[in-house]
């Protein structure tokens, strides 16, 4: 907390050492591009940043849903946004990463199409199945998974999502064989999985925590490298022994290309006080919404770290079809 | 407390008077979500969210719902009076309530659309009282494979919904079931026959592509016939006629079954209960040629399945906490952000506040009655407009509907694309319906094969594991040996009369 | 059934037929199989066959229809084209006018050109409801029902 604080006056201070330019900017609402449907995970961590960050940004700022094709629809537009500041992005990853990596979707944008300036939302990949499941545990399911090579199956909540990425590094880490299905959003995983059609699910923590504690379903493992702090009794894969299986659903905002460097420092100033806000954590935690505030340097490693895990197993998921 | 404690304690807590301040505002704000172009419920619901950050829990709730099952009715408004349904589901409503109100009788199918609405609502909502919790995870063994299987049962309703002309029907389905494969397919999750064109990376469009076949092309039709007023006829008295009433009762009865009990099934969407209720009316009158002119009990069966389905869906909702449609996953996103978790613990956790908004759900329908029902002579006298003003006011209205949706100018000529295309289509009185729903069926069709064979490994010996779908399957069997078998039908076949 | 109309619909079905065969050329792109079962060109290839099945049979049961003769048009002539195309003519222009000028200006000519070409003569009544159809209700859509409409070249 204290560290996150020391990081806003920082931020603070440097914003002030930009007066001429921050008097001019913004001067007249942002734009806020989502690149999926209202009402979803994604759109509601949106809006809720975008209601508290407009306070420090002095201009409204207006979420605009351009759903479809996996988001491909809304990052292009954001990709090709005019580089002025006024619209801003708001990006998954990594379905960024995967919508270029896939040369059937002929992407009209490239990785360095955005530049990242803060992170919302780290949203770690959790494996579950239903309550009354013969699966206690991770290892129960992966010696499942072994007894039997290709019957077992796991469920997406789309094809080259994160969790179907997620499912690959599992693979290639414990030498299994999982049978994938894929269905359209967590909603179907979840008529799948508790109608017993799949054997567990693949998904991430914000749409499952509430259904963890009351009971309805039981995590096997959280694929990150810390244990979440919604989920607090269910191990991550570093520590049952597969530390490269890292997978999670990351959002944050970015400008396209070209944006001056001023208006960066704008947005990220604004952006970055409303996610250390109270108000903003409260209702992130109560979504189940792991914040994980990444702004420079640090998000831009994050940025292509995150691009490198993909593209391998990305072109792996692609040779499979 | 038992249920019906519960049922009695939250209905008095739902006519408090600001929870019934609530419901109403929900019930107006639906209605005209309904009714405006640009605004589908998904979006509409959306933006109407923040709203209810600084209401309490429980009345956020009720008035989100509200504008849910109100934005059903208003679609039903703009489909009779102008023939551009207000939002997906009221396509149907279109077919006989526009043709109704061309004589005049748009009174009428607006108060029998109210009544039936209400009918259904109310029904499903005491259905979903009594029998919730055991239906829904009944619903749960509905795999996809049994999804398939009824998809392909709900594709025999083409058969229904041919007319006259059975070869023409079957043509425009396969066309149909063409145009619905653009986009993303569920095989490799890449774009299909989308040349290029972005916007079509997510399929075609259901509401410009309906937009413009319905109401363009009804537009165009009317200004060949350079028409003074768009609607000739004389206005009839605005309530049903005895008659009317008689041959609506059953209809109402069986839509509103039918609606609930689709609505049980997560992701069938609200547009297949209303064409199965309708195929099914059409099925079982004696004078099956009135559908399509002006039929009441079309219209009466339609939207009483329906607002039986948007209440029913709610259902597996609160029961499993798992959301049926796009809009319904907006309204769950409401619900958690006000903290309350749909799922089968809630009726433990929070007993009072689910069942004050079970509660609401039936004074919501009855609000809506009230609020729609004395509207309904205004709304007809809208017919009344000179040609020149009507016909632009609704061009306006089709332009804002077809782009608002994802603010995309391809959209609007999409719109215009099957505008003209309905409107040679129907100089030539080729059957538009089955293609409307070969539409909607064959992406959910492809998909859930598709899902089938990935939970079965590629094998189809899946379906003769599971009863269920075996059984939904064998309905199109039957249809087809229905119509091969039967005569009359079959010399139907043979000598197609199209004049 | 009259000539006309006779050779509506075998133009129309003809062109369903073509439709159908280039279906089945771009189903042929994509592969029919894969190791599931049916490929992304499977459906797409069997429906356009069976469409072309369908259409020929359509094709040849209008064909040997006894032709009534008749003076009945299927398509208008004269003044009644005139609107039609009017209307269709008209959407095609805002579409394009709303690209590049935004919605408020697109529907105002829009709005004007379409009631004088149906008939409307009255200027005032033309202009009052050209404006309140194009800013009036471009300002409801956008301020108050946070509708996005294609803004002007005013707005940047």
């Amino acid at each position: 907390m204290i560290r996150r604080r020391t990081l806003i006056a920082a931020a603070g201070a440097t914003a002030l050492a930009a007066p001429a330019f921050a008097q001019n900017f913004p001067r007249k609402a942002v734009q806020m591009i989502v690149a999926f449907p209202a009402g979803g995970n994604t759109d509601i961590g949106a809006r809720i940043l975008a209601s508290i960050a407009e306070k420090d940004l002095g201009q409204p700022i207006t979420v605009v849903n351009k759903g479809g094709a996996g988001g491909q629809i809304g990052f292009t537009e954001g990709a090709r946004a005019r580089p002025d500041g006024y619209t801003v992005t708001f990006i998954n990853l990594p379905s960024v990463s995967t919508i270029v990596l896939d040369p059937e979707r002929k992407a009209a944008f490239k990785m360095d199409s955005f530049v990242p300036v803060v992170n919302q939302v780290l949203d770690p990949g959790v494996v579950w199945v239903k309550a009354d499941s013969p699966y206690k545990t991770f290892g129960d399911l992966l010696d499942a998974a072994k007894k039997a090579p290709g019957k077992i199956s796991a469920c997406t909540t789309g094809i080259l999502s994160d969790d179907h990425l997620a499912i690959l590094m599992v693979d290639d880490a414990a030498k299994v064989d999982f049978r994938i299905v894929h269905f359209e959003g967590s909603a179907q995983q979840l008529t799948g999985v508790m109608g017993g059609h799949v054997d567990c699910a693949f998904d991430n923590v914000g749409g499952i925590v509430k259904r963890v504690k009351s009971g309805e379903l039981r995590a096997l493992v959280v694929t990150d490298d810390q244990r979440s702090k919604f989920l607090p009794d269910v191990p991550t894969t570093k520590e049952l022994g597969f530390p490269s299986v890292i997978s999670s659903s990351t959002r944050g905002i970015a400008v396209p290309k070209g944006t001056p460097a001023d208006a960066i420092k704008v947005l990220e100033t604004a952006f970055l006080k409303a996610i250390n806000d109270p108000e903003h954590i409260r209702k992130m935690d109560e979504q189940g919404l792991a914040l994980r505030p990444m702004v420079g340097a640090e998000y831009a490693k994050y940025y292509a770290d995150s691009h490198a895990a993909a593209t391998k197993y990305t072109e792996w998921a692609l040779k499979q079809r | 407390m038992d249920s019906l404690g519960y049922l009695m304690s939250g209905l008095g807590a739902a006519l408090s008077f600001n929870n019934l301040l609530f419901a109403f505002a929900g019930c107006v704000l639906g209605t005209l979500i309904g009714v405006l172009p640009g605004l589908g419920p998904a979006a509409g619901t959306a933006i109407l969210i923040p709203l209810t950050f600084n209401l309490d829990a429980t009345g956020a709730i009720i008035m989100l719902c509200a504008i849910y099952y109100g934005a059903m009715y208003g679609g039903t408004i703009t489909s009779v009076l102008i023939n551009v349904p207000g939002e997906a589901a009221s396509v149907v409503t279109c077919i006989d309530g526009y043709q109704m109100a061309k004589q005049g009788r748009a009174g009428s199918a607006l108060a029998i659309a109210a009544i039936g609405s209400f009918v259904g609502g109310i029904v499903a909502t005491i259905l979903l009282v009594a029998v919730a919790a055991p239906l829904a995870s009944l619903a749960l063994k509905f795999g996809p494979a049994e999804f398939f299987a009824l998809m392909v049962a709900g594709l025999c309703l083409v058969v229904g919904l041919a007319g006259r002309n059975i070869l023409a029907a079957l043509l425009m389905t396969a066309l149909g079931l063409l145009l619905s494969l653009i986009g993303m397919d569920p095989v490799r999750g890449a774009p299909r026959f989308t040349f290029g064109i972005e916007e079509l990376y997510d399929g075609i469009g259901f509401v410009p592509v309906v937009m413009g076949l319905f109401g363009v092309g009804e537009l165009l039709l009317a200004a060949e016939a350079r028409q003074s007023h768009l609607i000739q006829a004389d206005l009839k008295k605005w309530y049903p006629s005895r008659d009317e009433w008689r041959r609506s009762s059953g209809a109402i009865g069986r839509g509103t079954v039918i609606g609930f009990v689709l609505g049980l099934i997560p992701g069938v969407g609200a547009i297949v209960p209303t064409f199965m209720a309708y195929v099914l009316e059409k099925r079982i009158s004696k004078n099956p040629e009135r559908f399509g002119k002006g039929a009441i009990e079309g219209v009466a069966s339609a939207e009483t399945a329906n607002n039986a389905y948007a209440n029913g869906s709610m259902v597996p909702l609160l029961a499993l906490g798992v959301p049926s449609s796009p809009t319904i996953a907006v309204l769950m996103g409401a619900f958690i952000v006000n903290g309350l978790t749909p799922g089968p613990f809630l009726f433990q956790e929070k007993p009072e506040l689910v069942w004050t908004v079970i509660a609401s759900f039936f004074v919501g329908n009855v609000l809506l009655l009230i609020l729609n029902l004395p509207l309904v002579g205004l709304w007809a006298r809208l017919l009344k407009i000179p040609f020149a003003y009507l016909c632009t006011g609704v061009l306006i209205f089709c332009i804002i509907g077809a782009y608002g949706l994802k603010q995309s100018l391809f959209d609007v000529w999409v719109m215009l694309g099957f505008g003209v295309l309905g409107y040679v289509l129907r100089k030539l009185d080729f059957p538009i319906a089955p293609a409307i729903l070969a539409l909607i069926l064959g992406p959910m069709m492809e998909k859930s094969l598709r899902t089938t064979l990935e939970i079965s490994g590629g094998s189809f010996a899946i379906f003769l594991d599971r009863p269920l779908a075996l059984a939904l399957l064998a309905v199109p069997l039957i249809v087809l040996a229905a119509i091969a078998l039967r005569p009359r039908a079959f010399a139907n076949l043979r000598q197609t009369d199209i004049e | 059934m009259s000539r006309n109309a006779r050779r509506g619909w075998l133009v129309a079905t003809a062109t369903m037929m073509a439709i159908c065969l280039f279906a089945i050329w771009q189903s042929l792109l994509l592969s029919l199989t894969d190791r599931l079962g049916p490929g992304p060109g499977f459906f797409s290839f069997w429906l356009s066959l069976l469409g072309m099945l369908f259409a020929g049979l359509l094709i040849f049961d209008v064909w040997r229809k006894p032709v009534v003769e008749s003076d009945e048009t299927l398509f208008p002539r004269g003044e009644s084209a005139f609107r039609v195309l009017i209307i269709i003519g008209a959407v095609a222009g805002a579409a394009l006018l709303m690209g590049w000028l935004g919605f408020e200006l697109a529907m105002l000519v829009f709005i004007a050109g379409l009631t004088f070409a149906l008939g409307e003569r009255r200027w005032y009544a033309i202009g009052l409801f050209a404006i309140a159809g194009s800013f009036g209700v471009y300002y409801v859509f956008t301020r108050w029902l946070d509708v996005l409409l294609p803004p002007g070249p005013w707005a940047a």
